[in-house]
């Protein structure tokens, strides 16, 4: 096929714009915002221009392995969400910013996040799926710390080191799949992974590179950046965070699942167990969480967890997996939409308040019925209540797995599947309860208290009318989902089963049939009666006539603070200090007496022979000893270094510790020059010495 | 006598370089003109030599039947010399707004081109003999240049810098003396030169010799244990570190193990034997001790020479190899490296120069102050962190397909050596980085920046040439790759 170059141009151009931004933005602000509004307008255009389109683009020996882009199809479906996100974030962007500092830094680095996030969606093989991967880590890292708080610096490390150790994982699995399929496509590894019988170490590497793309995407147990970083991003960059890099990382776990082990059940299972451990996971975070933007980061968890559960049981489900696969792709634009459509409801309240924790902020939106009816439609479509776009997708996610086990599951036994189902509605429960719970906070519950600043702002001035455009476009976008699926959904669906690996289903589904409204019912009973009966009486308190949230969730019950950070910081080097410590201590007491033994040997050959040569085997002993030496301090140099970096003082000569000037050189000693091991150097000098004595003499 | 060229450019600059030496100058923009003219003379012969006249081989003088000093260019020699000789005026360049700041720039030019032609002396030289003897050259020539600051700090550094070297040379005796024992023609060949017949059953003792060598030359490519001597000279003034100790003396090192490894004894003597897991052993060790070394010290400088030291040992990990791929991606890492380095230390010398800070919680904050030296740098770090599509990404790859290519237990480890001291380097360049951008806001208290910008036109210049080579070769590596892939296939 001939190339495509509008695939590249997709790539290119928001890097290009970008730059043009930062260019235009040191010379005038508002000017730099229309340039970049008209960067992602232009580039929507594109997407939409290659929507459905089917081409190909290759640039052959670019970075070794070449990269090779593919539109069409599911591709189309990500890039045209994802644009759509950055041009409703980017036009918000312009109020939410306007007292913010680094504009210029902002606005560049989003476009080339953009430009980078499309290169992962429009890319066909592994290799082009990760230096676009990587190129958006580093730049979104920036958007994640943009507000330089503690907080956000916090944060923005956490991301990046899951980031680099998540790629790194990535590029290691990739490695060897490259070696071991020779081929990095994601349909031709398919075809060989399918054809080969031991399928044993691909799943390893499938897994490594499934580290990095779950990481992204915030999956278990690795999702411990993602409650962190959303919230500490300025709110258009959460949106772009929320909806869209999650979204990279789910593509990748895409093209593993749906095309690398096409209809393979156990790594259906492998992705199923994990994506339902998220989905519970996050929802219950969400829960417990009493900050606005937190609570939506958590939720975001759970919604990815419903996807990979779609995702898995496409996989379990093999050749008859099309509800399984229409779930999975609609959940993703659904909650891109919805996630989007929450978080700038969130950044509409920070703009104003500056604050997010819900004692702070509640009651704010009571007389603001714009706001309140935008966060009721995100609300209602994220719980899955029909008629709205949350529904249909999780529904049809319901429905696969209530399929597989109707179908008498063959993987597993039925229990672990009626116990998924359950999990899912419970999950789909406490949704609907915690958002009820931001909901209330905000737009319900009464300010008392007479300390606390009065919020309430007229009516009409808290956001700008681009801002509320931006809103009611994406909240109407999620009811017109819901209301017309088969009109907007199924056809969404429908390009996208090629990639999934499915066929499309004869006929299309009752969404609205009493069977499938059964479930939204069984959530909505669980949400209602853990909001009513849990968050009301644990959860809250009233103190003077004042709704108080409470935050109960212990401290240490956390997994980067109570787990990953100790691990990583003090148990390792920990382990290190010891083996290294224990390590030189046994060097030190065998090694030289070997060597003693042996000098006491060469010491007799020489009394024996008496002549040069022995000088240098002498000489030689020496520096084998002095070899030995280094080599007991190199090796706990290097596990000393390797696992603890933090400052440890040693006693003794063994004293690493950087002076002034250098770990040798001290001047606390009369500026003497004290502690060079010149034992090496003469040894050395010596034994050359010997060495060509001994060989002048054999040679003579 | 057309076949002398081969001998101008690394006579040239020596002669030429007393031209500077000659008289004190009254104006330093005269014996800028002076040596930019010789340093840029010599690049164009030298690039000559390596490109318009075919393999020819020059005898300058004959001792005996075996001991000549000879030269000759073949595949090697080009991307040696081809990097030395391109990256010299850059440096030099680079060299004339930096020294500016110092003393006696006259003797530091002098030794600086002299340096040049003996670097190339090194890459043109046909036999051990001749290799060995500008490789002591290159010792004696560069140590007043570590020591150019010539205070206490300085004395200890070229005390240290001489005695390794010096060291390391005996040992490199051993490795010449048989050498010309033991072989027909003393010439580099690819494939080895010994003498299978002379040397019957003893084959274990040639692979001693041969380790002993290899130290003896691993000494100026800074492998464990023999490194201390390389993050110690990085006291020396910022166009020396970064040229020569980033560069052309440690380079020179590997060059010396290639030649020593492909070109003279050959790989298929040390092919699956001890001598050929004792040095990809080493190769490791020493990578995973410099990345360590690197997040440890906070000194910028120091912190790139001990990245330098684990860089080095990726190269010799890939000649390890004994393979074509090996050597190939050694190579093509060896330049990447080249070009990395050079710029992070310019990047670094920037800094030293505009602010007088050297240690990364000293630059917290500067980023945004020097937006050009900064982003040069993150560029860079990327590439040496192996960022795909940065270069260093690429050679990394290659290494590691060499690497699993060979089928080895020790080369796996090898793969997983690479992983985590990329990890390391990701940990060691991107502080600096994250410092410089986003500080942590106690660190800028009580601290005035106000007067910290970018450096003058000829630093900024370089930096940024060198930057967008190395994106340059970084995105389309598959002609450099294939130029080294003829150069390792007679294998």
């Amino acid at each position: 096929m001939e190339n495509n170059f509008i695939l590249l141009f997709l790539v290119l151009f928001p890097m290009a714009g970008g730059v043009v931004s930062y260019i235009i933005g040191r010379f005038n602000k508002s000017a730099r915002n229309y340039a970049a509004d008209v960067v992602v307008l232009a580039e929507f255009a594109a997407v939409l221009l290659v929507f459905g389109q089917s081409s190909v683009f290759h640039l052959n020996s670019f970075c070794g392995l070449g990269i090779n882009f593919e539109s069409g199809g599911i591709r189309g479906v990500f890039t045209v969400a994802a644009s759509f996100v950055w041009l409703m974030a980017t036009f918000f962007s312009a109020e939410y910013f306007k007292n913010y500092r680094n504009r210029n830094r902002y606005y560049f680095f989003m476009l080339v996040t953009l430009g980078s996030t499309m290169g992962v969606f429009l890319s066909s093989d592994f290799f082009t799926a990760l230096i676009f991967f990587e190129i958006m880590s580093f730049t979104s890292f920036v958007l994640v710390i943009h507000d330089e708080s503690p907080k956000a610096q916090k944060a923005a490390m956490t991301y990046i080191a899951v980031a680099i150790i998540g790629g790194m994982a990535t590029l290691a699995g990739m490695f060897f799949m490259y070696h071991s399929a020779g081929t990095l496509n994601f349909s031709e590894l398919g075809k060989i992974i399918s054809a080969d019988n031991g399928k044993t170490p691909y799943y390893i590497y499938g897994v490594l590179i499934f580290t990095g793309f779950g990481a992204k995407a915030g999956a278990f147990p690795l999702h411990i950046w993602l409650p962190e970083a959303h919230p500490a991003a300025p709110a258009p960059a959460s949106a772009i965070l929320s909806c869209v890099l999650t979204k990279t990382g789910i593509f990748g776990v895409m093209a593993l699942s749906c095309q690398v082990f096409m209809h393979d059940a156990r790594w259906g299972m492998f992705i199923l167990s994990i994506g339902t451990i998220t989905m519970f996971l996050g929802a219950f975070l969400a829960v417990f969480s009493v900050d606005l933007k937190r609570t939506l980061a958590c939720s975001s968890l759970s919604q990815i967890g419903f996807i990979m559960v779609a995702i898995g049981m496409s996989g379990l489900l093999g050749e008859e997996n099309s509800l399984a696969a229409a779930g999975a792709i609609l959940h993703v634009v659904n909650h891109s939409v919805i996630k989007l459509t929450l978080f700038l409801c969130a950044g509409v309240v920070y703009m104003n308040t500056h604050k997010l924790n819900l004692n702070d902020i509640k009651g704010w939106g009571r007389d603001k019925p714009l706001l309140k009816f935008v966060f009721l439609q995100g609300l209602l479509g994220i719980a899955g209540i029909p008629l709205w776009g949350g529904y249909i997708s999780k529904t049809l996610i319901h429905e696969s797995i209530v399929e597989y086990i109707a179908h008498g599951g063959t993987h597993g036994g039925l229990t672990i599947f009626n116990a998924v189902e359950w999990i899912f509605l419970i999950s789909g429960g406490l949704t609907l309860a915690y958002m009820t719970k931001i909901f209330a906070a905000l737009f319900v519950e009464k300010e008392k208290s007479p300390k606390k600043e009065n919020h309430s702002l007229k009516n009409d001035c808290y956001m700008n009318k681009v801002s509320s455009a931006v809103l009611i476009i994406c909240a109407l976008l999620i009811s017109v989902f819901g209301i017309a699926p088969h009109a907007t959904l199924d056809k969404i669906a429908g390009v996208s089963y090629g990639f999934l690996g499915s066929v499309p289903p004869d006929h299309s589904v009752h969404y609205f049939s009493l069977v499938n409204l059964k479930g939204a019912f069984i959530s909505v009973v669980i949400g209602a009666v853990v909001y009513f009966v849990f968050i009301k009486k644990f959860l809250m308190s009233k103190e003077a006539g004042n709704t108080v949230y409470k935050d109960v969730w212990p401290v240490w019950l956390n997994i980067e603070n109570s787990i990953y950070r100790p691990v990583v910081l003090k148990i390792l080097p920990t382990i290190g200090y010891a083996v290294a410590g224990t390590l030189s201590k046994a060097l030190d007491f065998t090694l030289p007496s070997i060597i003693d033994a042996a000098l006491t040997v060469a010491s007799f050959l020489y009394s024996l022979f008496e002549n040069l040569l022995l000088y240098g085997l002498i000489a030689l002993v020496k520096v084998i000893r002095f070899m030995c030496d280094v080599y007991s301090y190199g090796v706990q140099l290097v596990l000393y270094f390797l696992f603890n970096y933090d400052d440890i003082s040693y006693d003794g000569e063994r004293d690493f510790r950087e002076d002034a000037y250098f770990s040798r050189y001290s001047e606390d000693k009369h500026g003497e020059i004290t502690g060079f091991r010149e034992n090496l150097t003469i040894s050395l000098i010596m034994f050359g010495i010997g060495v060509v004595c001994g060989l002048v003499y054999l040679i003579i | 006598m057309g076949s002398y060229i081969t001998v101008l450019p690394v006579v040239f600059p020596f002669i030429a370089s007393f031209l500077i030496l000659a008289k004190p100058f009254e104006n330093k923009t005269k014996m800028r003109w002076i040596t930019i003219s010789i340093v840029v003379i010599n690049t164009i012969l030298s690039l000559i030599s390596i490109y318009a006249v075919p393999e020819t081989y020059t005898n300058v003088f004959t001792f005996s039947e075996k001991l000549k000093i000879a030269f000759k260019v073949d595949g090697l020699s080009t991307v040696f010399g081809t990097m030395v000789s391109i990256l010299w005026p850059i440096t030099t360049l680079y060299a004339f707004e930096y020294m500016s700041h110092e003393k006696d720039e006259q003797r530091f030019f002098t030794f600086f081109v002299m340096s040049f032609g003996i670097t190339m002396g090194v890459a043109f030289s046909a036999n051990m003999l001749t290799m060995y003897l500008f490789y002591e050259f290159l010792t004696l020539a560069t140590l007043p240049l570590v020591m150019h600051e010539m205070d206490a700090k300085a004395f200890h550094a070229g005390k240290m810098y001489i005695i390794f070297m010096m060291g390391g040379a005996a040992m490199a005796f051993i490795g010449l003396v048989i050498i010309i024992s033991y072989s027909d023609g003393t010439d580099f060949l690819m494939g080895g030169i010994l003498n299978l017949r002379e040397i019957k059953n003893n084959l274990d003792v040639i692979r001693l010799v041969y380790i002993i060598t290899f130290f003896g030359f691993g000494v100026k490519a800074a492998v464990f244990p023999l490194f201390f001597w390389l993050p110690t000279a990085a006291v020396a003034p910022t166009p020396v570190t970064a040229l020569l100790h980033a560069v052309a003396v440690v380079k020179s090192g590997v060059f010396a193990i290639i030649r020593l490894t492909y070109f003279s004894f050959g790989a298929y003597i040390l092919r699956d034997s001890w001598a050929q897991y004792t040095i990809m052993a080493i190769a490791m060790i020493t990578i995973l001790i410099g990345s360590g070394m690197a997040i440890k010290t906070s000194h910028i400088k120091r912190r790139l020479a001990y990245s330098t030291v684990s860089n080095l040992s990726y190269i010799i990990f890939g000649i390890s190899l004994m393979s074509q791929g090996g050597l190939a991606s050694g190579l093509l890492h060896m330049v990447y490296h080249a070009v990395l380095k050079i710029t992070l230390f310019f990047c670094t010398g920037a800094i030293l120069v505009q602010t007088h800070r050297e240690y990364v919680k000293e630059i917290e904050g500067i980023g945004t102050k020097m937006p050009i030296i900064f982003g040069c740098f993150t560029i860079c770090g990327m590439g040496l962190v192996g960022v795909p599509p940065f270069a260093g990404f690429h050679s990394k790859w290659n290494i590691a397909v060499s690497a699993v290519q060979i089928n080895n237990l020790l080369a796996y480890a090898g793969i997983f050596v690479l992983i985590v001291s990329a990890l390391l380097t990701a940990l060691y360049i991107f502080t600096i980085v994250i410092a410089a951008f986003f500080p942590k806001s106690e660190a800028l208290r009580g601290r005035d920046d106000t007067m910290v910008k970018d450096p003058g036109i000829l630093m900024k210049s370089t930096i940024i040439v060198l930057t967008v080579v190395s994106v340059i070769i970084g995105f389309f590596p598959t002609p450099l790759l294939y130029v080294f892939d003829v150069i390792a296939s007679s294998i």
